[in-house]
């Protein structure tokens, strides 16, 4: 029995070592790229360091001057604004389309990938196009505005619209939250909304009761991405400020997002320690709201199966 | 069986064996010719296309000249690459650079202090622009080159819209100017502004080309920040004027409509703006007499004649990293750089302005045709009334706060002088940081 479990070991620690060897490429890259820079950070969050000359212990020196920074809270003010005001919004639509996606009409295939075709321009080039779309003397959004009697903003240089302009264009960037979302809803059983419509459920009981809570899974894998996706938040709004001729952060740094703040303050002022620190704040930010939205997520996620 | 496979074996090993050896000699015999002649140099800049094509063939050049010095040229080397590679313990032996990065790198020991090697050489730093030159220094001591100059200090004007206007010729004083701003701007019925005379703020907020106007400073040379002295504090309110006149909004919307510079819809070549601030290397083929656009010294205040010829100066940086391993081969690289033949080359290739003195009067330049609409420039650039923004380690962030305070006065959310003071409050502790 012990010369079977002795044998046993033998062959799954070989196993483990052929195992190991297979993974170590990732293991070796996992070491000097992600854990060694992350544990580094750590330490240079702790220092005053400049890049060149040899970094100097602060202690969570870094970490009080951030209480103090305005900077550091009007960033965290606007990046929070774009993941409250940005993301619930976005799943709203993402899942509206979806649902509409998901009607047994002709031609859906083809609404699909209209729909979807937004997703593959690059970031940086649907920036430059709302750029053009929200110009505030010929954009097509204010000449629709107009037509309609509505005011027409002048949304990239009135520190007011310049994050509404953003969640804007980012209703077109929904495509892939809106497949998934597809996914989800095709994975519905049938069987549930035949029993409730025998139980005399409408349309939006029928939604609300089954379609919601059946499809909570993938609603709370894209709140949490979402989420990580708004606090890191850098290129829409660097391609907005650099293109209207201000300094990163757009007119009255009301585009100053966390992650802009951080790059400036690494790239332009050198402050590497500081920088490191901020970078540990929005760890522990992501980290913090990813919790929460765990913790609560038992009250309105149902796993199939499950109770 | 085993004999018969050793043999060819140790045949062919040493058959190897003797290949190896005299490559190996060979490699040697010619590492120890060419490193007793030739050091290799690592050249960096962040050139691209034509630019960085008129680099290389300067680098061509030189290698072809002598035999001691193979210089290697490297375009494309953004301000990241650069501090990455430096940072890195793998630092290139000269590097062209944003002249705003050579203060905090040096501050920081990234930059090799250059007053050692130009005093151990012939060379005479008085030959190169003084404002030009002082963007280089930190602490007073040169730390870097500038390779080219680069400046604004003229006024474009759409000739057409000039002339729609009545309006002869330039405005010589910034009084006059915004009198002529008035005349040539236009609304349409419902209050829409369809063409402006000019945005003080365009294409960006320039809180050193103002101040330099106004005859103002960012220091007084010993530490104590000056950014709210009263010339600086009136120039931010002289821009404020241009706000106050057609309104935040009004000129907000229109910037918004406005074309994009260098495309056809440019305002400055349609004319929906009729005057800004002018660089040398800024619609060259539309400059001259059959231009579009007329150039003119900037105006200046009226009250201030002896500020006439201001203007910002903003140099394209040359410097050699404290870690590089051939300092003084790229010193004489750097020198050959400097070298008036090669200067008035670059200049000519690249219309700028060559930073030595003595080549701004020289016929090469002076009479070259391509580079016609660069003459006023080239005179204007000995002007003593030039300057720039100090260098420091704080640099970034000075002019950062300066942009922030500046913004918020234009746009009259508050006055001129409580967004210098503020920035004077914020900065000078860091410049008090900086000095000890």
């Amino acid at each position: 029995m012990t010369g079977n479990a002795i044998g046993i070991r033998k062959r799954e620690r070989k196993r483990l070592l052929v195992g190991l060897c297979f993974i170590s490429p990732w293991l070796i890259g996992l070491i000097l790229f992600q854990l060694y820079p992350i544990l580094s950070s750590f330490y240079y969050s702790m220092t005053n360091f400049n890049l060149f000359q040899p970094p100097e212990w602060v202690g969570f020196g870094n970490y009080a001057e951030m209480v103090r920074d305005e900077k550091v809270w009007l960033s965290l003010y606007n990046t929070l604004f774009m993941a409250v005001f940005g993301l619930f919004p976005h799943l709203a639509f993402a899942l509206a389309i979806a649902l509409l996606l998901n009607k047994n009409v002709r031609g859906q295939s083809v609404y699909r990938t209209i729909y979807f075709l937004p997703t593959l321009v690059p970031t940086v080039a649907a920036t430059l196009l709302w750029m053009w779309l929200l110009n505030a003397q010929y954009g097509l959004i204010n000449e629709l505005l107009g037509r309609i009697g509505l005011p027409q903003p002048v949304w990239l240089l009135d520190p007011l619209w310049t994050k509404p302009s953003l969640i804007m264009m980012g209703f077109w960037g929904t495509g892939t939250t809106t497949i998934m979302y597809l996914a989800a809803l095709q994975e519905v059983p049938k069987l549930y909304y035949e029993a409730a419509e025998i139980d005399g459920a409408n349309a939006w009981h029928k939604f609300r009761h089954i379609t919601l809570p059946a499809i909570s899974p993938m609603t709370l894998f894209h709140v949490i991405m979402g989420l990580i996706g708004a606090l890191q938040l850098f290129t829409q709004g660097y391609v907005f400020t650099e293109g209207n001729g201000q300094a990163m952060g757009g007119p009255e740094n009301s585009l100053l997002f966390f992650a802009i703040y951080l790059y400036q303050t690494a790239f332009s002022f050198l402050k590497m320690g500081y920088a490191s620190a901020m970078a540990w704040l929005l760890f522990l930010l992501v980290f913090l709201l990813t919790v929460v939205v765990f913790k609560t997520s038992a009250r309105w996620v149902y796993y199939g199966g499950e109770r | 069986m085993q004999r018969n496979m050793t043999k060819p074996f140790k045949l062919g090993r040493a058959a190897s064996a003797l290949l190896l050896a005299s490559a190996l000699g060979v490699s040697a015999c010619s590492d120890a010719t060419s490193s007793k002649e030739t050091v290799e140099i690592q050249f960096w800049n962040p050139f691209t296309g034509d630019t960085a094509a008129v680099v290389d063939d300067i680098v061509e050049k030189y290698n072809a000249s002598q035999t001691n010095i193979s210089v290697k040229s490297l375009s494309n080397q953004d301000p990241q690459k650069q501090l990455t590679a430096i940072s890195g313990g793998n630092a290139p032996d000269l590097v062209i650079t944003y002249w705003n990065n050579v203060g905090p790198w040096s501050e920081a020991g990234a930059v090799q202090n250059l007053e050692a090697l130009v005093q151990s050489s012939d060379f005479d730093a008085s030959r190169i622009i003084p404002a030009a030159l002082d963007r280089m220094k930190v602490d007073g001591e040169i730390h870097g080159f500038p390779i080219s100059m680069s400046m604004a200090n003229k006024l474009f004007y759409n000739k057409k819209a000039f002339a729609d206007a009545g309006l002869a010729a330039a405005p010589e004083t910034l009084e006059q100017m915004f009198e002529y701003a008035k005349r040539l701007t236009k609304k349409d019925d419902a209050g829409n502004i369809t063409q402006i005379g000019f945005i003080p703020d365009y294409p960006w907020i320039d809180n050193v080309f103002w101040p330099i106007i106004f005859g103002g400073s960012w220091d007084d040379g010993n530490g104590k920040l000056t950014a709210n002295q009263k010339a600086n504090v009136d120039s931010i309110a002289y821009q404020a004027l241009y706000y106050q006149e057609f309104g935040v909004d009004g000129i907000n919307k229109f910037k918004s409509g406005m074309g994009q510079m260098n495309t056809p819809q440019d305002p400055i070549i349609t004319g929906d703006l009729a005057m800004m601030i002018g660089w040398e290397n800024w619609y060259n083929d539309k400059r001259g007499e059959n231009g579009e656009i007329g150039v003119a010294p900037f105006p200046y205040p009226e009250a201030r004649p002896e500020l006439k010829q201001s203007g910002m100066v903003s140099p394209v940086a040359m410097f050699i990293p404290a870690k590089s391993k051939h300092q003084e081969e790229a010193w004489e690289f750097m020198q050959y750089l400097l070298s008036e033949e090669v200067q008035i080359e670059y200049a000519i290739r690249n219309k700028t302005i060559p930073v030595l003195l003595g080549a701004l009067d020289n016929p090469e330049l002076t009479e070259n045709e391509s580079t016609a609409s660069l003459k006023e420039f080239f005179e204007s650039a000995k002007s003593p009334n030039l300057n720039g923004f100090p260098n420091s380690i704080y640099i970034n962030e000075y002019l950062q706060a300066l942009n922030e305070e500046t913004e918020k006065a234009i746009k009259g959310q508050i006055s001129a002088q409580e967004a210098m003071d503020a920035v004077v409050a914020k900065m000078q502790p860091k410049a008090d940081a900086a000095k000890k």
